[in-house]
């Protein structure tokens, strides 16, 4: 079974440095996904390849679907209103697409702020921004870039159930990359670790969750006792 | 500051092969003139004079990370400076030697507030400096106003009149040489070396403690007493000015052959100049035969600085001299510099 | 009292020349990021062709747009030169279009000559106020607020106008979101372009064109322009309009000099006002 994300042997140098080294990754259609890994192990350079927007030295992605992103540090038009970062979230969609209402549905916390400029927001309230304008695109799998990063827990908590209800209620496939390892492993069916470049570890999030070297390394060396 | 600004380097790369160029140019400035037919001699004094300035502006250009759209300005306070000076019975040589003290002295008053500026900002403000000049000189009846400043009397030294253009391609040569001479030794000074640093990062230069404000004035107020002191020498060989001797694209062309050169090189701004000069003069030769329309100069001559930038600019960005540096060095590699 | 009317009025005029020069320089930076210096280039290029199809008989309007198309597609070309490579820096491409400005006068030198050029714009005039000035300088100012209300709704209100925000908002998320970045430049110079043109060929019939009258426009406009931080339209217009008003104030007071040392002056305090205010690059400690 093929997924919807297919990464094989991918090689990214920044200016000679190795920045992804031989790097495989899967994601299936409909499946959460989580990328750990420590700062600078590759991550965000992942994400960029996955969006185009770096050229990788060697390897094959094969992204099949709609693919949006929701990048690391929110990344608002900070000067354009809620509304109008929701409407060019769909700007690929041509017109039609640029109805916001779904998005609104989902989010009902943004209607009264929607003429608000995005530069003025809190960051949960930004990051919602920020899912909302990627779910404008209608992606079959969103990549979500640090979605608790500078976010108060409650609101992580939050932000997380609505990534849950998502996958349960539309099926949207969603690779997540995140510096919380224990919120990521909770959310997720499978876990990659990423490691100074190359994959380190992958398999189901609750066994990489008991494997001692990830309790060492991700989770404050505490193993979670799980029945 | 000055100790600090014109003490040499230990690092002996660049200096040796610049200590063979500086021959070479020496030689070059003493050989060529006498050689040169009377009418290349004024293209010859041209180009000593515009490579000065264009030393400076290089400096400019390439160490304090700047762009200068209004050199000329400074050109154009030597001239005026020297010619006045002279008109009012001053002797030449002192009127020589004021011309780029003035130029340097105004670079400062100006540089104060202006270079907390950077980018096109400075860009513009430098611009906007040498058309407000020129608008003050056009209406300064005291310097000639519109018309210009007539009667300038010619160079003298040690009582001897320069009244040939051979003395005059000497007196430009010799100030060339010297420009030249000082920007080497900034470049390789421990000054020079920070500048560089903060051409590319600046926060990380100013938190070293480097005093890059004041260097950077410094090297304001050098690339004008360079621009001031060629305006001096071009006010007596000349004898007349105007302000539309210095017209804003004479601060362009500055530009331009600095960066065809390559910027914060000691060679490149010299190379540049020559190439600019020589190429227009052959194309005016060519648009000035019988049968070319009469606006053919300046057409040629504008096409001429836009392509050569632009080509420069967007393919050859360290400009000439680096260029073929770095392609006599993939052909000799034992030539490399340690 | 019927002479201040008067020169706010011509002030006004030629201040909206000023401001669309000006704020074509700020669609530019806005979305590119690129100070374009030959933005001035496009004004004289615009008012030369018209002077050129007025001559050959074309009626008044149809002459005028063939001017401001020249506009745009000199924009366009500028664009496409300045910001087509790849990887080039903004300061890279402010040099690329000081050259581009001086290919513009071996161009407008070769098909025009260097003598200055005029046409007709609108003839008569009017009084108001018990102050008579030329009926022209009202028709600029008539054209030139409905192409500023435009500017303001097309930039607010249309998705291609958020697009182009969004650009210099956020260049990074703009390409996140699948927004072409460089076309929006490209789409961005081509505005601009058209805005100097309109420049042009609403004031040349006012204050005749050579083919270096660019270097005074850019000027003024990016004092205009600079007054709204290069990124301000609204402020921009604002700027023109003062540097127009002031520049006539004085030459009517001040009989007929220093107009030109009023702008620059006013646009270098500007500047070292703002650098100051924002601070700049904290000086080292001594």
């Amino acid at each position: 079974m093929t997924g919807v994300i297919e990464v094989r042997d991918l090689t990214v140098r920044y200016s000679g440095a190795t920045a992804l080294d031989g790097v495989d990754l899967t994601v299936h259609a409909g499946e959460l996904v989580a990328l750990i890994g420590a700062n600078g192990a590759g991550k965000s350079t992942l994400v960029k390849v996955l969006s185009g927007l770096v050229h990788p030295a060697s390897g094959t992605i094969t992204v099949d679907g709609r693919l949006a992103q929701v990048p690391e540090g929110r990344e608002m038009f900070g000067d354009l209103t809620v509304d109008d970062n929701l409407r060019l979230g769909g700007w690929r969609n041509g017109r039609k697409g640029r109805d916001t209402t779904h998005v609104y549905d989902l989010f009902p916390d943004l209607i009264p702020i929607r003429a608000r400029r995005a530069g003025a927001l809190s960051g949960g309230q930004q990051q919602m921004v920020a899912i909302g304008r990627a779910l404008m695109a209608r992606p079959d799998i969103l990549v979500v870039d640090e979605l608790s990063l500078g976010l108060a827990p409650l609101i992580v908590t939050t932000l997380v159930g609505h990534l849950r209800s998502l996958h349960a209620d539309r099926g949207l496939a969603v690779l997540l990359i995140e510096q919380n390892a224990r919120l990521a492993l909770d959310l997720c069916h499978r876990a990659y670790v990423l490691e100074s470049g190359r994959i380190a570890l992958h398999g189901a999030a609750a066994d990489l969750a008991r494997d001692p070297r990830v309790a060492a390394a991700y989770l404050g060396g505490h193993v979670p006792v799980t029945p | 500051m000055t100790a600090g600004l014109l003490r040499p380097a230990s690092a002996a790369g660049t200096g040796r092969a610049a200590r063979w160029w500086l021959a070479g140019f020496t030689i070059l400035g003493l050989a060529l003139p006498p050689l040169l037919p009377e009418r290349h001699l004024a293209t010859f004094v041209l180009f000593a004079l515009t490579a000065t300035v264009t030393v400076g502006v290089s400096l400019l250009m390439g160490y304090a990370g700047q762009v200068s759209l209004g050199q000329a300005a400074f050109y154009a306070i030597g001239a005026y400076a020297a010619g006045l000076l002279a008109v009012h019975g001053v002797p030449s040589l002192l009127g020589l030697l004021l011309a780029p003290v003035i130029a340097a002295v105004a670079a400062v008053l100006l540089g104060a507030p202006l270079l907390r500026l950077r980018g096109h900002h400075l860009a513009f403000a430098t611009l906007a400096v040498q058309l407000i000049l020129l608008s003050l000189l056009a209406q300064a009846d005291w310097a000639g106003g519109a018309i210009g400043l007539q009667g300038i009397p010619r160079l003298t030294i040690l009582g001897y009149e320069l009244r040939e253009d051979l003395g005059y391609a000497y007196a430009a040569s010799l100030v060339l040489a010297l420009a030249v001479l000082i920007a080497r030794n900034v470049i390789v000074s421990r000054a020079g070396r920070a500048l560089r640093a903060a051409a590319t990062s600046e926060t990380a230069a100013a938190a070293s403690g480097v005093p890059i404000g004041r260097y950077r004035l410094a090297v304001f107020a050098l690339s004008a007493a360079m621009a001031g002191l060629a305006g001096g020498v071009y006010a007596y060989y000349l004898g007349y000015l105007s302000p539309g001797s210095f017209p804003v694209l004479l601060s362009i062309e500055f530009v331009v052959m600095a960066v065809v050169g390559g910027l914060g090189t000691i060679t490149g701004p010299v190379a540049g100049a020559a190439v600019v000069i020589v190429l227009v003069q052959v194309l005016n030769t060519l648009a000035t035969r019988p049968g070319m329309p009469g606006y053919a100069p300046a057409v040629l001559s504008y096409a001429v600085y836009a392509v050569v930038l632009i080509l420069c600019v967007l393919y050859l960005p360290k400009g000439l001299v680096p260029a073929l540096r770095r392609a006599t060095r993939a052909t000799a590699p034992d030539r490399r510099q340690s | 009292m019927s002479d201040l009317v008067g020169y706010l009025l011509t002030g006004l005029g030629i201040g909206a020349g000023f401001a669309l020069v000006g704020s074509g320089l700020v669609v530019i930076h806005r979305v590119t990021g690129v100070v374009n210096f030959a933005q001035g280039s496009f004004a004289v290029l615009a008012a030369l062709l018209t002077s050129t199809l007025l001559g050959a008989g074309l009626p008044h309007g149809v002459a005028e747009a063939g001017g401001v198309a020249l506009g745009a597609v000199a924009g366009l070309i500028v664009g496409v030169i300045a910001i087509g490579r790849p990887g080039t820096s903004p300061g890279t491409s402010l040099i690329v279009t000081l050259g581009l400005g001086v290919l513009a006068y071996a161009i407008e030198v070769l098909i025009w000559g260097d003598q200055p050029r005029s046409f007709p714009g609108l003839t008569g005039v009017a009084e108001i106020g018990g102050a008579r000035i030329p009926a022209h300088y009202l028709l600029i100012i008539a054209v030139a607020a409905p192409v500023f209300l435009f500017l303001a709704w097309f930039f607010a209100r249309t998705d291609l106008g958020r697009a182009l925000s969004a650009c210099s908002s956020n260049r990074y998320a703009a390409r996140v979101v699948g927004i072409d970045v460089r076309r929006m430049g490209l789409l961005a110079f081509l505005i601009g372009g058209a805005l100097g043109g309109l420049a042009g060929v609403l004031t040349t019939p006012v204050q005749q064109v050579t083919f270096d009258s660019d270097v005074v426009l850019i000027v003024n406009g990016f004092a205009a322009a600079v007054l709204g931080g290069l990124t301000r339209p609204v402020i921009a217009l604002a700027g023109g309009l003062l540097l127009g008003v002031a520049q006539t104030l004085t030459a009517g007071y001040g009989g007929g000099a220093y107009q030109v040392e009023v702008a620059l002056v006013l646009m270098l305090t500007v500047m070292i006002v703002q650098a100051a205010r924002t601070g700049g690059i904290p000086e080292p400690a001594r």
